[in-house]
């Protein structure tokens, strides 16, 4: 069997993993060896999208045609998206109001297509750097992901040429990296606070299996709303003009995140922005920095505690607190759970890294390679349907182990009802109308019969990814009624179709052929470059021989199917050229500094 | 899975009557229920009809050890979860989301005394039902206390003087606490008495129901309290 990997999709960085026999590994870039990708989206306007450091690097410079923390949208509606969203991101209000879009230059994009190119972006650096193929994938999800936002998220995996295997949520798959690097026993709470999401999950470790005891959270809480506090504390200090100006938003957005890295070393800093001639500066302490984002800090206090309760344990019952996720770096975060639990949480395992690395222990489970570890999960919050009175009948209740179903049989309200209509709700709330709507469907041809008298089984299917599958049967006839579950927030299977068949590289992908096809772009743009730079520059006769005969070699290997030698040969032109492109350079700047000049001097 | 014992419940006859049998959807070989077949050592999907004590492999007993229980459901996993069978073919996958699924519910059931009793009742053909909810008499004068007491505090949010109705509901709901235990108390000889057997089913069935409501009506109660004493 392939090789499965594990994904660890986050608001703000993502990572793929692998189990190699005994050891996990994360796989860096193989470029700058970073382990972290941005979860950072630009679109240029013309080529393709850029992902990662370089899309990031561009945030600051066009903010509407570069999306962050997309994960903060997945599975909603436009409904869901507040007035601060707005300031950030530039969305299509025409469109269908069912799943969030984003108009970027003169098309959208759905939150699931914009994840799907980060994960593309994952698969083509493991497939560069282990030269294998990726095709299977675990990818991690927040534990308090409902239904619609756990869809989305398979929905973008499609989207990106992979097959997801399997959800795990975020916690239980830091607790798989910790549990085999210590081989634990007992009970252990998992704080996980990342840019975009909070979960505590609560997990009772027997001999290999890990179960989750409960699991609470908030899908929208994390260290950007510490960002956005600290990025209003220098934002007030830029003329009142300027403050909305997206590109001040997004200098502000990104010094106050330096500034936030910075306090977890030293106890005080300062932030800095430009806007238009204006260079603004604010010093911020550690301690004003804690006391601005106290209250974000706190809200993750009640989530904690509801978790503990319906585990049914106590703080002290606990042996073991784990801090996953890049924010519990903020020492405030470390006091407050240390504060909370009574004891020292453990940060052995690095918070950023930690998910993936689980995600990759689950894959090895899956592919049969890790035989002596199990995770038994559970569902985050109660699933159910309308009855009458628009209250919520649950038929799963939150902490239930997956996979699971249940039954449950209703009737007709009306005399000589033949339809009865379904609506599936997932959360914690009595009525149907505080809770979150998963889909709606139809059970036709019920015999005519007096109200109260039909008996429609409905079941509720929750497969090990958390994933619901609801089906309605009309006892009397014994007919199982096809449904159409159409989910409300989400992409229709039309949509995934079309957007595959939009999407180039998708079908079946072989590896070597894309590689051949990236090292021909790359020979082809040098050579192209090189010709243009050949015209422009005079250089010497033995150099511009050197130059030629390096392009006739590369033009060769391009008529053929060698990727490793268009490499080869690329790489070698382009040491020949080297002299001859930093004189280029030497000449483009010094001409841009002399532009600048007589623009000042205008 | 073949080198993993076979836990002694399954051996335990009476699990299952003589007349049910399985055909194998691997090797087509008939046999009686339970979670692999003993020709192939393929996984089965459990019948329908399979109770809670047959999905967990348990004697049908009321008194359970919780701490053998919750061995059994892990034994189970290890053998049944649907990570062991990604990689196999589809009706072994199939099976296992099915058996899986059977033992969660079973298992999340039976683990606690007053959902076991509930589901008891059910097997008996009988339910506390909607129309069950009158006070139990002797918790009634306490109940009309409680009531008041939560509206006042409600009131005296708004004001000071919340204190000395906060003693009172702390004290009421230790007070509750012990009520609940003295049932679960009864509960557990009710359930005792089921395994005993001897006793006229209708009376064991009748007692119970009455335990159950109580605890149900407690429960509810201790809730609003506990609601009460948080906001």
């Amino acid at each position: 069997m392939e090789r499965i990997f594990g994904i660890d999709l986050g608001t703000t960085n993502s990572l793929i993993a692998y189990a190699d026999d005994d050891s996990l590994r994360v796989i860096p870039d193989p470029d700058t060896q970073a382990a972290l990708l941005p979860s950072v989206v630009a679109f240029p306007g013309v080529g393709e999208p850029i992902v990662g450091a370089r899309a990031k690097a561009k945030a600051a410079e066009c903010p509407l045609t570069t999306i962050a923390s997309v994960k903060r949208f997945m599975g909603l509606g436009m409904e869901h998206v507040t007035p601060a969203d707005r300031e950030q991101y530039v969305f299509a209000d025409d469109a269908s109001p069912e799943i969030v879009r984003f108009r970027i230059h003169d098309r959208t994009y759905t939150p699931p297509e914009i994840s799907a190119l980060i994960l593309k972006e994952l698969k083509r650096r493991a497939e560069s750097v282990l030269g294998e193929a990726v095709r299977h994938v675990v990818i991690t999800v927040p534990a308090y992901f409902n239904d619609s936002q756990r869809q989305a998220t398979r929905d973008a995996g499609r989207l990106a040429g992979l097959e997801v295997l399997r959800l795990v949520n975020e916690p239980t798959a830091a607790s798989l990296a910790y549990g085999l690097h210590k081989q634990n026993q007992g009970l252990i709470a998992v704080y996980d606070l990342g840019g975009g999401t909070f979960d505590i999950s609560i997990l009772k470790l027997h001999e290999g299996i890990f179960e989750v005891l409960a699991t609470n959270g908030d899908t929208r809480l994390g260290g950007d709303d510490f960002d956005r506090r600290v990025a209003a504390l220098l934002l007030a200090e830029v003329p009142v003009p300027l403050r909305s100006n997206p590109d001040v938003r997004s200098q502000a957005i990104a010094a106050a995140e330096a500034a936030k890295i910075q306090l977890t070393k030293t106890d005080a800093t300062v932030m800095e922005l430009r806007a238009g001639t204006v260079r603004v500066q604010r010093p911020l302490t550690r301690a004003e920095f804690e006391s601005t984002i106290a209250d974000v800090v706190e809200r993750t206090i009640a989530p904690c505690r509801q978790a503990l309760k319906d585990a049914g344990v106590s703080p002290r019952d606990l042996d073991e607190v784990v801090l996953v996720g890049g924010s519990t770096r903020v020492p405030l975060v470390r006091r407050r759970v240390e504060e909370f639990f009574g004891r020292t949480p453990h940060t052995e395992l690095n918070p950023e890294e930690v998910v993936a690395l689980g995600a990759a222990v689950q894959a090895g489970v899956l592919s049969g390679r890790k035989k002596d570890t199990l995770l038994l999960d559970v569902v985050p919050l109660s699933l159910g349907i309308e009855t009458m009175g628009g209250v919520m009948a649950r038929l799963i209740e939150r902490n239930t182990t997956i996979p699971v179903t249940a039954k449950q049989v209703f009737t007709t309200f009306a005399d000589n009802q033949t339809v009865v209509d379904f609506h599936v709700l997932q959360g914690e709330r009595e009525l149907a109308r505080d809770n979150r709507s998963l889909a709606r469907f139809k059970l036709r041809g019920i015999e005519p019969q007096p109200a109260g008298l039909p008996r429609v089984e409905v079941t509720f299917m929750i497969d090990a990814n958390g994933i619901l599958n609801v089906t309605a049967r009309d006892e009397r006839t014994g007919r199982e009624q096809s449904i159409d579950v159409k989910p409300s927030y989400g992409l229709t299977d039309t949509e995934i179709e079309r957007m595959l068949e939009e999407s180039i590289d998708y079908a079946e992908e072989d590896v070597t052929a894309r590689l051949l096809i990236e090292a021909r772009n790359d020979g082809e743009a040098l050579l192209q470059a090189t010709r243009r730079a050949l015209d422009r520059t005079a250089p010497d006769a033995a150099e511009r021989a050197d130059i030629e005969a390096a392009m006739a070699r590369l033009a060769d290997a391009l008529r053929d199917t060698d990727h490793n030698r268009i490499r080869d040969l690329t790489d070698a032109l382009n040491r020949v050229t080297t002299p001859l492109a930093q004189r280029i350079m030497d000449a483009s700047i010094k001409d841009a500094l002399e532009r600048k000049r007589v623009e000042e001097v205008l | 899975m073949g080198s993993i014992p076979t836990p002694a419940a399954e051996r335990e006859g009476a699990m299952w009557s003589a007349s049910e049998r399985i055909i194998c959807w691997q090797c087509g070989a008939e046999h009686a229920p339970g979670p692999f077949c003993p020709a192939c050592d393929a996984i089965q999907p459990l019948p329908d009809q399979a109770d809670y004590f047959q999905v967990l492999g348990v004697r049908r007993r009321l008194l359970l050890d919780t701490t053998a229980l919750q061995k059994r459901y892990y034994e189970l996993h290890r053998r049944l979860h649907p990570d062991l069978f990604q990689t196999g073919p589809q009706q072994a996958r199939q099976a296992s989301v099915r058996n899986t699924a059977a033992v969660n519910r079973a298992y999340r059931t039976l683990r606690d005394p007053i959902d076991r009793g509930l589901y008891w009742l059910t097997l008996q053909g009988e339910s506390l039902g909607a129309g069950n909810k009158q006070v139990p008499p002797d918790l009634a004068a306490l109940v009309f206390e409680l009531q008041e007491h939560l509206e006042e505090l409600r009131a005296a949010r708004q004001g000071n003087g919340a204190v000395h109705l906060v003693e009172e509901l702390t004290a009421a709901h230790a007070e509750l606490i012990e009520r609940q235990n003295a049932l679960l108390e009864q509960l557990e000889q009710n359930f005792a008495r089921w395994d005993a057997g001897g006793a006229a089913p209708e009376l064991l069935t009748r007692e119970l129901k009455g335990i159950l409501s109580a605890l149900a009506y407690l429960g509810t109660l201790i809730r609003d309290v506990e609601k009460g004493l948080e906001t």
